[in-house]
Protein backbone atom coordinates (compact mmCIF):
# COMPACT_ATOMS: atom_id res chain seq x y z
CA UNK A 1 0.00 0.00 0.00
CA UNK A 2 1.32 3.15 -1.05
CA UNK A 3 1.07 6.52 1.14
CA UNK A 4 -1.66 8.35 -1.50
CA UNK A 5 -3.71 4.96 -1.12
CA UNK A 6 -3.65 5.46 2.86
CA UNK A 7 -4.44 8.93 2.30
CA UNK A 8 -6.85 7.55 0.13
CA UNK A 9 -8.18 5.26 2.95
CA UNK A 10 -7.87 8.05 5.89
CA UNK A 11 -10.19 10.27 3.89
CA UNK A 12 -13.17 8.30 3.88
CA UNK A 13 -13.05 6.79 7.64
CA UNK A 14 -15.30 4.16 7.87
CA UNK A 15 -14.52 2.52 10.87
CA UNK A 16 -14.44 5.39 13.71
CA UNK A 17 -17.48 6.97 15.23
CA UNK A 18 -18.63 9.59 12.71
CA UNK A 19 -19.15 13.06 13.73
CA UNK A 20 -21.66 13.85 15.77
CA UNK A 21 -24.51 16.16 14.10
CA UNK A 22 -24.32 18.59 16.99
CA UNK A 23 -20.91 19.40 15.85
CA UNK A 24 -21.65 20.84 12.16
CA UNK A 25 -24.38 22.95 13.92
CA UNK A 26 -21.76 24.42 16.56
CA UNK A 27 -19.67 25.25 13.61
CA UNK A 28 -22.32 27.25 12.19
CA UNK A 29 -23.33 28.82 15.08
CA UNK A 30 -19.81 29.61 16.18
CA UNK A 31 -19.31 31.61 12.40
CA UNK A 32 -22.10 33.57 13.57
CA UNK A 33 -20.66 36.40 15.65
CA UNK A 34 -23.30 37.29 17.33
CA UNK A 35 -23.54 33.86 19.08
CA UNK A 36 -23.23 33.92 23.38
CA UNK A 37 -21.47 30.64 25.04
CA UNK A 38 -24.68 30.93 27.31
CA UNK A 39 -26.73 30.05 23.46
CA UNK A 40 -24.09 27.85 22.95
CA UNK A 41 -24.16 26.15 25.92
CA UNK A 42 -27.92 25.65 25.19
CA UNK A 43 -27.56 23.83 22.56
CA UNK A 44 -25.23 21.48 23.92
CA UNK A 45 -26.92 20.89 27.14
CA UNK A 46 -30.07 19.77 25.02
CA UNK A 47 -28.50 16.29 24.63
CA UNK A 48 -27.80 15.17 27.94
CA UNK A 49 -25.32 12.52 27.64
CA UNK A 50 -22.96 14.53 25.59
CA UNK A 51 -23.00 16.89 28.44
CA UNK A 52 -22.58 14.85 31.42
CA UNK A 53 -19.62 13.66 29.44
CA UNK A 54 -18.31 16.74 28.46
CA UNK A 55 -18.62 18.10 32.24
CA UNK A 56 -16.90 15.27 33.74
CA UNK A 57 -13.75 15.80 30.79
CA UNK A 58 -13.36 19.05 32.37
CA UNK A 59 -13.96 18.61 35.77
CA UNK A 60 -11.00 15.97 35.34
CA UNK A 61 -7.92 16.81 36.74
CA UNK A 62 -5.35 17.61 33.71
CA UNK A 63 -7.84 20.82 33.23
CA UNK A 64 -7.28 21.10 37.24
CA UNK A 65 -9.40 23.89 37.91
CA UNK A 66 -10.06 24.51 41.45
CA UNK A 67 -14.25 25.16 41.42
CA UNK A 68 -16.50 22.66 39.85
CA UNK A 69 -18.09 23.97 36.95
CA UNK A 70 -21.49 22.49 36.70
CA UNK A 71 -22.59 24.17 33.13
CA UNK A 72 -21.53 23.73 29.63
CA UNK A 73 -21.87 27.73 28.89
CA UNK A 74 -19.66 28.37 32.03
CA UNK A 75 -17.29 25.56 30.68
CA UNK A 76 -16.96 27.42 27.53
CA UNK A 77 -16.05 30.48 28.92
CA UNK A 78 -13.62 29.06 31.10
CA UNK A 79 -11.96 26.55 28.21
CA UNK A 80 -12.97 28.60 24.99
CA UNK A 81 -14.71 26.97 22.22
CA UNK A 82 -12.38 25.36 20.59
CA UNK A 83 -11.55 23.27 23.77
CA UNK A 84 -15.12 22.63 24.14
CA UNK A 85 -15.40 21.44 20.17
CA UNK A 86 -12.67 19.35 20.36
CA UNK A 87 -14.12 17.46 23.17
CA UNK A 88 -17.39 16.75 21.78
CA UNK A 89 -15.66 16.00 18.63
CA UNK A 90 -13.54 13.21 20.10
CA UNK A 91 -15.35 12.47 22.49
CA UNK A 92 -16.66 9.24 20.43
CA UNK A 93 -13.14 7.96 19.71
CA UNK A 94 -12.22 8.36 23.55
CA UNK A 95 -15.02 6.15 24.29
CA UNK A 96 -13.52 3.51 21.84
CA UNK A 97 -9.86 4.46 23.19
CA UNK A 98 -10.99 3.58 26.74
CA UNK A 99 -12.36 0.25 25.89
CA UNK A 100 -9.57 -0.91 23.11
CA UNK A 101 -6.36 1.04 24.40
CA UNK A 102 -6.83 1.74 27.98
CA UNK A 103 -2.55 2.36 27.86
CA UNK A 104 -3.02 5.04 25.16
CA UNK A 105 -6.23 6.22 26.92
CA UNK A 106 -3.72 7.12 30.38
CA UNK A 107 -0.56 8.02 28.12
CA UNK A 108 -2.93 10.74 26.46
CA UNK A 109 -4.50 12.16 29.61
CA UNK A 110 -0.88 12.14 31.24
CA UNK A 111 -0.05 14.32 28.21
CA UNK A 112 -2.42 16.35 28.67
CA UNK A 113 -1.70 17.13 32.47
CA UNK A 114 1.86 17.47 31.77
CA UNK A 115 0.81 19.99 28.65
CA UNK A 116 -1.04 22.04 31.06
CA UNK A 117 1.39 21.97 33.72
CA UNK A 118 4.03 23.21 31.63
CA UNK A 119 1.62 26.05 29.40
CA UNK A 120 0.34 27.63 32.51
CA UNK A 121 4.26 27.76 34.01
CA UNK A 122 4.95 29.52 30.22
CA UNK A 123 1.59 31.96 30.91
CA UNK A 124 0.40 30.59 27.84
CA UNK A 125 -3.05 32.93 27.13
CA UNK A 126 -5.18 29.52 26.94
CA UNK A 127 -3.63 26.72 28.66
CA UNK A 128 -6.40 24.42 28.54
CA UNK A 129 -5.90 24.74 24.66
CA UNK A 130 -2.13 23.23 25.29
CA UNK A 131 -3.96 20.42 27.11
CA UNK A 132 -6.33 19.64 24.74
CA UNK A 133 -3.74 19.52 22.29
CA UNK A 134 -1.66 16.89 24.33
CA UNK A 135 -5.15 14.68 24.74
CA UNK A 136 -5.37 14.25 21.09
CA UNK A 137 -1.42 14.29 20.30
CA UNK A 138 -1.59 10.33 19.47
CA UNK A 139 -5.10 10.86 17.35
CA UNK A 140 -3.18 8.72 14.53
CA UNK A 141 -2.62 5.94 16.19
CA UNK A 142 -6.06 5.68 16.79
CA UNK A 143 -6.82 6.12 13.16
CA UNK A 144 -4.69 3.60 12.22
CA UNK A 145 -5.55 1.13 14.97
CA UNK A 146 -8.82 1.42 14.07
CA UNK A 147 -8.67 1.30 10.08
CA UNK A 148 -5.82 -0.51 8.90
CA UNK A 149 -5.66 -3.21 11.92
CA UNK A 150 -3.20 -5.75 10.13
CA UNK A 151 -0.94 -3.02 9.18
CA UNK A 152 -1.12 -1.65 13.51
CA UNK A 153 -0.29 -4.76 14.93
CA UNK A 154 2.85 -5.07 13.02
CA UNK A 155 3.89 -1.76 13.27
CA UNK A 156 3.49 -2.36 17.25
CA UNK A 157 4.86 -5.97 17.15
CA UNK A 158 8.57 -4.97 15.04
CA UNK A 159 8.60 -1.84 17.44
CA UNK A 160 8.48 -3.97 20.47
CA UNK A 161 10.57 -6.61 19.16
CA UNK A 162 13.18 -4.58 17.15
CA UNK A 163 13.62 -1.71 19.94
CA UNK A 164 12.14 0.68 17.45
CA UNK A 165 10.12 3.48 17.67
CA UNK A 166 6.54 3.22 16.35
CA UNK A 167 6.71 6.07 14.35
CA UNK A 168 10.23 4.87 12.41
CA UNK A 169 8.51 1.15 11.89
CA UNK A 170 5.18 3.73 10.10
CA UNK A 171 7.08 5.39 8.21
CA UNK A 172 9.15 2.30 6.46
CA UNK A 173 5.88 0.33 6.14
CA UNK A 174 2.95 2.57 5.28
CA UNK A 175 4.99 5.73 4.40
CA UNK A 176 3.33 8.44 7.09
CA UNK A 177 4.01 8.92 10.33
CA UNK A 178 0.91 8.99 13.09
CA UNK A 179 1.64 12.61 13.67
CA UNK A 180 0.65 13.41 9.79
CA UNK A 181 -2.45 11.20 10.12
CA UNK A 182 -3.55 12.96 13.22
CA UNK A 183 -3.49 16.22 11.57
CA UNK A 184 -4.59 15.21 8.44
CA UNK A 185 -8.23 14.19 10.56
CA UNK A 186 -7.66 17.10 13.10
CA UNK A 187 -7.56 19.27 9.87
CA UNK A 188 -10.40 17.35 8.45
CA UNK A 189 -13.23 18.03 11.50
CA UNK A 190 -11.88 21.84 11.47
CA UNK A 191 -9.99 22.21 14.25
CA UNK A 192 -8.11 25.63 14.75
CA UNK A 193 -4.06 25.14 13.51
CA UNK A 194 -3.36 26.21 17.19
CA UNK A 195 -4.19 21.98 17.27
CA UNK A 196 -3.44 20.97 13.84
CA UNK A 197 -0.13 21.68 13.90
CA UNK A 198 0.95 20.69 17.36
CA UNK A 199 -0.71 17.26 16.25
CA UNK A 200 1.05 17.07 13.23
CA UNK A 201 4.21 17.82 14.26
CA UNK A 202 4.66 16.77 17.85
CA UNK A 203 7.72 14.38 16.79
CA UNK A 204 9.72 17.45 15.09
CA UNK A 205 7.97 20.45 16.47
CA UNK A 206 10.51 23.14 14.74
CA UNK A 207 8.86 21.95 11.19
CA UNK A 208 5.39 23.02 12.33
CA UNK A 209 4.79 26.10 10.53
CA UNK A 210 3.10 27.74 13.14
CA UNK A 211 2.49 27.33 16.98
CA UNK A 212 5.91 26.25 17.84
CA UNK A 213 5.78 26.87 21.44
CA UNK A 214 2.90 24.69 21.43
CA UNK A 215 4.16 21.88 19.71
CA UNK A 216 7.01 22.06 21.58
CA UNK A 217 4.79 21.65 24.74
CA UNK A 218 3.73 19.15 23.45
CA UNK A 219 6.97 17.28 22.30
CA UNK A 220 8.47 17.57 25.71
CA UNK A 221 5.08 16.98 27.47
CA UNK A 222 4.93 13.29 25.36
CA UNK A 223 8.76 12.80 26.25
CA UNK A 224 7.85 13.45 29.63
CA UNK A 225 4.93 11.00 30.31
CA UNK A 226 6.83 8.21 29.07
CA UNK A 227 10.01 8.91 30.78
CA UNK A 228 7.62 8.77 33.92
CA UNK A 229 6.47 5.63 32.84
CA UNK A 230 2.57 6.77 32.99
CA UNK A 231 0.21 4.67 30.41
CA UNK A 232 1.68 3.01 27.17
CA UNK A 233 2.35 5.35 23.75
CA UNK A 234 2.52 2.01 21.64
CA UNK A 235 6.32 1.28 22.28
CA UNK A 236 8.08 1.62 25.50
CA UNK A 237 10.97 3.77 25.08
CA UNK A 238 11.62 7.80 25.73
CA UNK A 239 11.12 9.48 22.31
CA UNK A 240 14.16 11.72 21.03
CA UNK A 241 14.17 15.27 22.12
CA UNK A 242 14.59 18.05 19.43
CA UNK A 243 17.11 20.01 21.07
CA UNK A 244 15.54 23.79 19.35
CA UNK A 245 12.53 22.98 20.20
CA UNK A 246 13.91 22.44 24.21
CA UNK A 247 16.01 25.51 23.53
CA UNK A 248 12.38 27.47 23.53
CA UNK A 249 10.86 26.30 26.54
CA UNK A 250 13.79 25.52 28.57
CA UNK A 251 13.21 24.27 31.95
CA UNK A 252 15.93 24.51 34.58
CA UNK A 253 16.95 21.89 36.98
CA UNK A 254 14.55 23.30 40.02
CA UNK A 255 11.36 23.83 37.30
CA UNK A 256 11.86 20.30 36.41
CA UNK A 257 11.57 18.75 39.90
CA UNK A 258 8.51 20.71 40.95
CA UNK A 259 7.21 19.84 37.49
CA UNK A 260 7.70 15.91 38.36
CA UNK A 261 6.10 16.09 41.91
CA UNK A 262 2.85 18.76 40.44
CA UNK A 263 2.75 16.10 37.53
CA UNK A 264 3.00 12.71 40.48
CA UNK A 265 0.08 14.56 42.03
CA UNK A 266 -2.06 14.77 39.27
CA UNK A 267 -1.19 11.32 37.53
CA UNK A 268 -2.84 9.88 41.21
CA UNK A 269 -5.72 12.16 40.49
CA UNK A 270 -5.96 11.01 36.88
CA UNK A 271 -5.46 7.00 38.33
CA UNK A 272 -8.83 8.18 40.35
CA UNK A 273 -10.39 9.34 37.32
CA UNK A 274 -9.81 6.70 34.97
CA UNK A 275 -10.70 3.96 37.58
CA UNK A 276 -14.08 6.18 38.03
CA UNK A 277 -15.14 5.65 34.22
CA UNK A 278 -14.06 1.95 34.17
CA UNK A 279 -16.24 1.84 37.51
CA UNK A 280 -19.61 3.16 35.60
CA UNK A 281 -18.72 1.79 32.26
CA UNK B 1 3.55 9.55 49.73
CA UNK B 2 1.76 6.98 48.74
CA UNK B 3 -2.13 7.16 48.09
CA UNK B 4 -3.99 4.25 49.86
CA UNK B 5 -7.65 2.99 50.19
CA UNK B 6 -8.33 3.65 53.73
CA UNK B 7 -8.90 0.29 54.25
CA UNK B 8 -5.53 -0.60 53.96
CA UNK B 9 -4.40 2.26 56.84
CA UNK B 10 -2.54 1.08 59.96
CA UNK B 11 -1.44 2.18 63.47
CA UNK B 12 1.23 4.70 63.05
CA UNK B 13 0.86 6.19 59.61
CA UNK B 14 1.69 9.60 59.10
CA UNK B 15 -0.85 11.39 56.75
CA UNK B 16 1.31 13.16 53.94
CA UNK B 17 -1.35 15.61 52.85
CA UNK B 18 -5.18 16.47 54.44
CA UNK B 19 -7.58 13.71 54.62
CA UNK B 20 -10.43 14.42 52.80
CA UNK B 21 -14.40 13.19 51.98
CA UNK B 22 -15.48 13.00 48.63
CA UNK B 23 -17.28 16.06 49.03
CA UNK B 24 -13.97 17.55 49.91
CA UNK B 25 -14.31 18.35 54.01
CA UNK B 26 -11.06 17.91 55.62
CA UNK B 27 -10.97 15.84 58.17
CA UNK B 28 -7.43 15.23 59.40
CA UNK B 29 -4.22 17.43 59.01
CA UNK B 30 -1.16 16.82 57.54
CA UNK B 31 1.46 14.91 59.69
CA UNK B 32 -1.26 13.73 62.00
CA UNK B 33 -0.37 10.31 63.19
CA UNK B 34 -2.75 7.77 62.66
CA UNK B 35 -4.76 5.61 65.33
CA UNK B 36 -7.09 2.95 65.57
CA UNK B 37 -9.72 5.26 66.50
CA UNK B 38 -9.31 8.01 63.93
CA UNK B 39 -9.01 5.38 61.39
CA UNK B 40 -12.62 4.10 61.80
CA UNK B 41 -13.59 7.93 62.32
CA UNK B 42 -12.50 8.53 58.97
CA UNK B 43 -13.44 5.09 57.51
CA UNK B 44 -17.00 6.36 59.04
CA UNK B 45 -17.37 9.76 57.64
CA UNK B 46 -16.97 8.16 53.79
CA UNK B 47 -13.20 9.05 53.31
CA UNK B 48 -11.59 6.82 50.24
CA UNK B 49 -8.22 7.22 49.86
CA UNK B 50 -5.55 8.88 51.99
CA UNK B 51 -2.34 9.91 51.64
CA UNK B 52 0.45 8.82 53.63
CA UNK B 53 4.09 9.42 54.41
CA UNK B 54 6.71 6.96 53.05
CA UNK B 55 5.69 3.97 51.21
CA UNK B 56 4.20 1.86 53.37
CA UNK B 57 2.32 -0.75 52.15
CA UNK B 58 3.57 -2.59 48.60
CA UNK B 59 0.02 -2.67 46.60
CA UNK B 60 -0.25 -6.43 44.28
CA UNK B 61 1.90 -6.12 41.07
CA UNK B 62 3.19 -3.39 41.97
CA UNK B 63 7.19 -2.96 41.61
CA UNK B 64 10.00 -2.64 44.40
CA UNK B 65 11.90 0.25 44.26
CA UNK B 66 14.79 -1.11 42.52
CA UNK B 67 12.78 -2.58 39.80
CA UNK B 68 11.15 0.58 39.25
CA UNK B 69 14.62 2.19 38.94
CA UNK B 70 15.78 -0.88 36.94
CA UNK B 71 12.59 -0.17 34.23
CA UNK B 72 12.85 3.83 34.08
CA UNK B 73 16.83 2.95 32.57
CA UNK B 74 15.27 0.60 30.23
CA UNK B 75 12.58 3.16 29.04
CA UNK B 76 15.63 5.69 28.45
CA UNK B 77 17.86 3.27 26.62
CA UNK B 78 17.69 4.75 23.05
CA UNK B 79 18.26 8.31 24.38
CA UNK B 80 21.37 7.65 26.47
CA UNK B 81 23.36 9.96 24.88
CA UNK B 82 21.35 12.71 25.05
CA UNK B 83 22.59 15.46 28.27
CA UNK B 84 19.05 17.14 28.98
CA UNK B 85 17.52 13.42 28.87
CA UNK B 86 20.52 12.04 31.07
CA UNK B 87 19.57 14.83 33.01
CA UNK B 88 15.72 13.93 33.78
CA UNK B 89 16.23 10.82 34.10
CA UNK B 90 18.66 11.08 37.06
CA UNK B 91 15.72 13.77 38.41
CA UNK B 92 13.34 10.84 37.99
CA UNK B 93 15.04 8.24 39.61
CA UNK B 94 15.85 10.89 42.76
CA UNK B 95 12.22 11.34 42.89
CA UNK B 96 11.08 7.90 43.00
CA UNK B 97 14.10 7.78 45.91
CA UNK B 98 12.43 9.96 47.79
CA UNK B 99 9.19 9.17 47.31
CA UNK B 100 9.70 5.49 48.75
CA UNK B 101 12.59 6.46 51.65
CA UNK B 102 12.00 10.32 52.01
CA UNK B 103 14.73 13.33 51.32
CA UNK B 104 17.13 12.38 54.13
CA UNK B 105 17.78 9.03 52.92
CA UNK B 106 18.71 10.54 48.95
CA UNK B 107 21.12 13.17 50.98
CA UNK B 108 23.15 10.19 52.84
CA UNK B 109 22.58 8.33 49.23
CA UNK B 110 24.31 11.29 48.22
CA UNK B 111 27.48 12.02 50.71
CA UNK B 112 28.14 8.20 50.69
CA UNK B 113 28.73 8.18 47.25
FE1 LIG C 1 3.37 10.29 19.04
FE1 LIG D 1 2.50 10.11 22.44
Amino acid sequence: MDKAEIKKRLNDIQSLPTLPPIVSKLNEMVADEEITAVKLGKVIEKDQVLTSKLLKMVNSSFFGFPQRISTVSNAIVLLGFNVIKTLIVTSSIFEVMQASDVGLFEHSLGCAAACGIIAKRRQIKNPEEVSTAGLIHDLGKIVLRSELPEEYEAIVTEAREKGRYMREVEKERIGIGHGEIGGMLARQWNLPERLVFPIEYHHKPEQAPDFKEIAAIVHFSDILIRAVGFGNGGDPWVPALDHNAWERIKLTKSQMKEIIAELDEKLLELQDFTLEIKVEG
Amino acid sequence: MQRIPIKLAKEGMVLAKDAVTPEGQVLCGVDTSLNEELIARLKRQGVLVISVQGHPVRMPGELSLSEKLKELDKRFSKVQNDPVLRALKHLLGEHLVVEEKGAEFLEKLKKGS
